[in-house]
């Protein structure tokens, strides 16, 4: 099933699909090594619901909800 | 060019070039790294430090501990600090003949050299905290637990540090803002930092609320710090809106929570140490400088100024500045005395208590002639707002490296704190006073 990063519930696995949005930002999410194909899960939200908390190449990175909206995922079975 | 490679290749050269590397990289990574990722003691401290519930109160609790480590631990120090130099002028005005001389190596040299000197303990500690929480990893997830709110008020999660060290001394609050990338979201939190209302301002709170509040001292002083929460979020709010250096967003939040570790002693004091006397260096030598001028103007004519026993403050340049520029204070309820006090509080706001002292304004019941109830509140208010005090003009200048900005911030804060004073006047005035 294919969805945006932003929607993906606490514990979920998925593989990175596809990464949009404008210049500086979609090259700052690729650089952290939000490319094709990657597995990245979904650790936990922030107290107050955002920033999130993913765990990727085996290390933690926090995306604002909003920065999510531009990274399509598979979720993983 | 890149139109051709995305022709090509079917994608843009941007991305192929992440997807290329990270091949690499995955491709060689087997071969060096064996096994899954184990669960650390980091995710078991994320656990608890992060928890849904349980991350606020730390992270209140962690802040709470550095703010009290570095004004409670600094105090006694700024404190003897203060009555070295104290003793040195004292020593200095009886052994030199000269009386002009002995006022300026007394007053103005080693006075102003006292006030740069006295922030050195609070900033020292400060940076010596705050390299501990970042070394330790803690740092990066403040920001994440507080990103929410200050993003909804134009800031960036790292804002949140140093507004909060800004109700010590706003000194330490704007150095804080060097963890900021974005220079808008850093000028911005710079700007702003100088309404929280910091230590030196409590005294000036507590002397004239408690002469002509009465009973709502205690309320008014309580005030004082709301307001000053209150406006840092409009202003923000408003430069955000108004400024087209502010316009758009706050930054993305693309933040890697790293492991923890414990901080090593020598890191730690090598950043403390690095930090402090950058302020020293750049920060001190405005201050200084800046004393030396507001003595000349407090001792100078010196035959008027010196006739009696005690300085006449009144027949000196800064008395005359008082009196000339009193009219435009007439409307807030100001006499050429408190004039002047906010003239000295321009060096540091405490000075506003020891200046009424000196005008002879010292009790509650001089001050009661000189303010009602209403013009003592926008006193406070205006003490609040106007201009920083030097040493923070100072680092202001020293972080935004702009004459710009820093013109800016004291001209900002002046319109603003007259303003609100009038405000107050004008709804008390309203309201029967």
């Amino acid at each position: 099933m294919q969805k945006k990063l932003s929607e993906l519930k606490t514990g979920e696995k998925a593989i990175i699909i596809q990464v949009q949005g404008s210049g500086a930002l979609r090259r700052r999410l690729l650089d952290m090594g939000l490319v094709r194909g990657t597995e990245i899960e979904m650790v936990r939200k922030s107290p107050l619901g955002d920033p999130l908390e993913f765990l990727v190449k085996g290390y933690n990175l926090s995306l604002r909800k909003m920065e999510c909206e531009n990274v399509y995922v598979e979720v993983k079975q | 060019m890149s139109e051709k490679i995305k022709e090509l290749l079917g994608e843009e050269a941007e991305v192929l070039l992440a997807e290329k590397r990270y091949e690499v990289i995955s491709r060689i990574l087997p071969k060096v790294l064996k096994g899954k990722k184990p669960l650390t003691r980091s995710d078991l401290l994320d656990k608890a430090f992060l928890n849904k519930y349980l991350g606020i109160p730390v992270f209140l609790a962690l802040w709470w501990a550095l703010f009290r480590f570095t004004f409670d631990v600094s105090a006694p120090l700024s404190d003897l600090i203060d009555m070295v130099f104290g003793r040195l002028g004292e020593i200095a005005s009886m052994s030199i003949q000269n009386e002009q001389l002995a006022s300026f190596v007394a007053d103005g040299l080693i006075g102003g050299l006292g006030s740069v000197l006295v922030f050195i303990p609070p900033i020292f500690f400060l940076f010596f905290g705050l390299a501990i929480l970042e070394d330790s990893g803690y740092l990066a997830r403040a920001a994440f637990v507080v990103d929410r709110v200050m993003y909804k008020l134009g800031l960036h999660g790292k804002s949140f540090i140093p507004m909060l060290l800004g109700f010590g001394c706003n000194i330490p609050g704007i150095m804080a803002t060097r963890t900021i990338d974005k220079e808008e979201d850093r000028i911005l939190t710079i700007l702003v930092n100088p309404l929280m209302s910091c230590s030196a301002r409590l005294p000036v709170y507590v002397f004239i609320g408690g002469a002509v509040l009465g009973g709502y001292a205690a309320a008014g002083v309580y005030s004082m710090y709301i307001l000053g929460i209150v406006l840092a979020v409009l202003m923000a709010l408003l430069f955000r809106r108004i400024i087209p250096y502010f316009k758009g967003k706050p930054s993305a939040f693309i933040l890697e929570l790293p492991m923890y570790a414990m901080p090593t002693l020598r890191s730690t004091l090598a950043h403390m140490w690095e930090r402090g006397v950058l302020f020293l260096k750049k920060a001190g030598t405005i201050i200084l400088l800046a004393t030396v001028v507001i003595w000349a103007l407090s001792a100078y004519p010196w035959g008027a100024v010196h006739s009696g026993d005690e300085p006449l403050i009144e027949a000196s340049y800064v008395g005359f500045l008082g009196h000339a520029i009193e009219p435009i204070f007439r409307p807030l309820g100001f006499d050429w005395r408190a004039t002047v006090a906010l003239f000295f509080g321009f060096v540091a706001k405490e000075i506003v208590v020891d200046t009424f002292g000196v005008l002879g304004l010292g009790g509650a019941e001089e001050l009661q002639q000189v303010f009602n109830p209403v013009t003592g509140l926008a006193f406070m208010a205006f003490t609040l707002i106007y201009i920083p005090c030097l040493a923070t003009i100072g680092v202001i200048y020293r972080e935004t490296n702009s004459w710009k900005w820093t013109v800016f911030t004291v001209v900002y804060g002046v319109v603003l704190a007259y303003f609100v004073a009038f405000l107050i006047v004008g709804i008390g005035g309203m309201l029967g006073y």
